[in-house]
């Protein structure tokens, strides 16, 4: 079955939370299974809408961190799908 | 035509009564998606926000009037105001409820449409309003409109019943259903007496129904 926008977003940070808050892009690549563009795409929504940050390393890798608004999202999933789905607004 | 002379004399402060409940559930509801909508940023739970925001007014004011008819502050607002008679009341309450009402509806409908184009929905807006009144018989024409916005919210509802088959769908699915059948029993009935406490009776399963879904989206 297809997986709509909230499910998505959920594989994503709930791919950051399970690597305790931080990780690399590859790694929200092999977990949420979406094309690269697809991804770029999710985690620039995400850094705007301030769900997750975007840090550089000494060597300038770039990693992504879970926000409060993150771990709000992830904890609450549950209540935000039963809303969602019982009016249709998918 | 106005809806306090629909009421049978035994009916008043019942529906003072009900209108007020449906207008904290209609606002329960809206807080709800409002908070989601923070969470989520979804455009469509901020839209059903948007449209239970205003049916909630729309039963506050209607309550609200209804409270002034029939209660004993009518005839001191009347004094100061030097009012003659409590038409004023009942129209300006009937007006509010119209407009408040069929913007949310409109709201709602525009939703389940899923279009980014806002201008629909302000086209929705001013020619159900336009349409209601500049008609002579206002009352009709806003039961007329309001049914064929439930008629798209209903077909929504249950098209994603059928694709989600959950108790919640379910009671929302029936609940729309409900509002609806209030609805087209007052265009075709002839008996509005009848139909004013059929409609605050059916509005009141209607609204239990919504509270109940309510209930078992916060039960984890």
């Amino acid at each position: 079955m297809k997986r709509d926008r909230l499910e998505i977003i959920f594989d994503i940070l709930n791919s950051i939370r399970e690597k305790t808050g931080i990780v690399l892009q590859t790694h929200i690549l092999y977990k949420s299974n979406l094309s690269h563009q697809m991804l770029v795409e999710y985690v620039g929504e995400l850094i705007e809408k301030g769900f997750i940050l975007e840090n550089e390393d000494k060597k300038g890798k770039k990693n992504y961190e879970l926000t409060k608004k993150g771990y709000n999202y992830l904890n609450d999933y549950q209540v935000i799908r039963g809303f969602v789905d019982s009016y249709g607004l998918n | 035509m106005s809806l306090a002379y629909l009421s049978p004399l035994w009916f008043f402060g019942y529906d003072v009564a009900l209108e007020f409940l449906f207008a904290v559930v209609a606002l329960m509801v809206s807080i709800f998606a409002f908070r989601i909508y923070k969470k989520t940023n979804q455009g469509q739970v901020k839209l059903f926000g948007i449209s239970f925001s205003f049916i909630s007014m729309s039963y506050f004011i209607q309550s609200f009037f209804n409270f002034l008819i029939v209660s004993e502050v009518n005839a001191h607002v009347c004094s100061a105001l030097k009012i003659q008679s409590i038409q004023m009341f009942d129209a300006a309450g009937l007006y509010f409820h119209m407009i408040l009402m069929t913007i949310g509806l409109a709201v709602l409908a525009y939703m389940t449409i899923k279009s980014e184009k806002i201008r629909i929905l302000w086209m929705m807006i001013a020619l159900s309003l336009f349409g209601i009144f500049l008609s002579a018989s206002r009352l009709y024409v806003f039961f007329l409109f309001s049914t064929i916005f439930l008629i798209l919210l209903e077909w929504h509802f249950i098209t994603n019943y059928l694709q989600n088959k959950q108790k919640k769908t379910l009671f929302i699915a029936i609940a729309f259903l409900l509002m609806l059948f209030g609805n087209i029993h007052f265009l075709v009935s002839v008996n509005h007496q009848l139909f004013y406490v059929i409609g605050h009776v059916l509005e009141l399963i209607a609204y239990l129904l919504i509270l109940s879904n309510f209930y078992l989206v916060l039960k984890k």
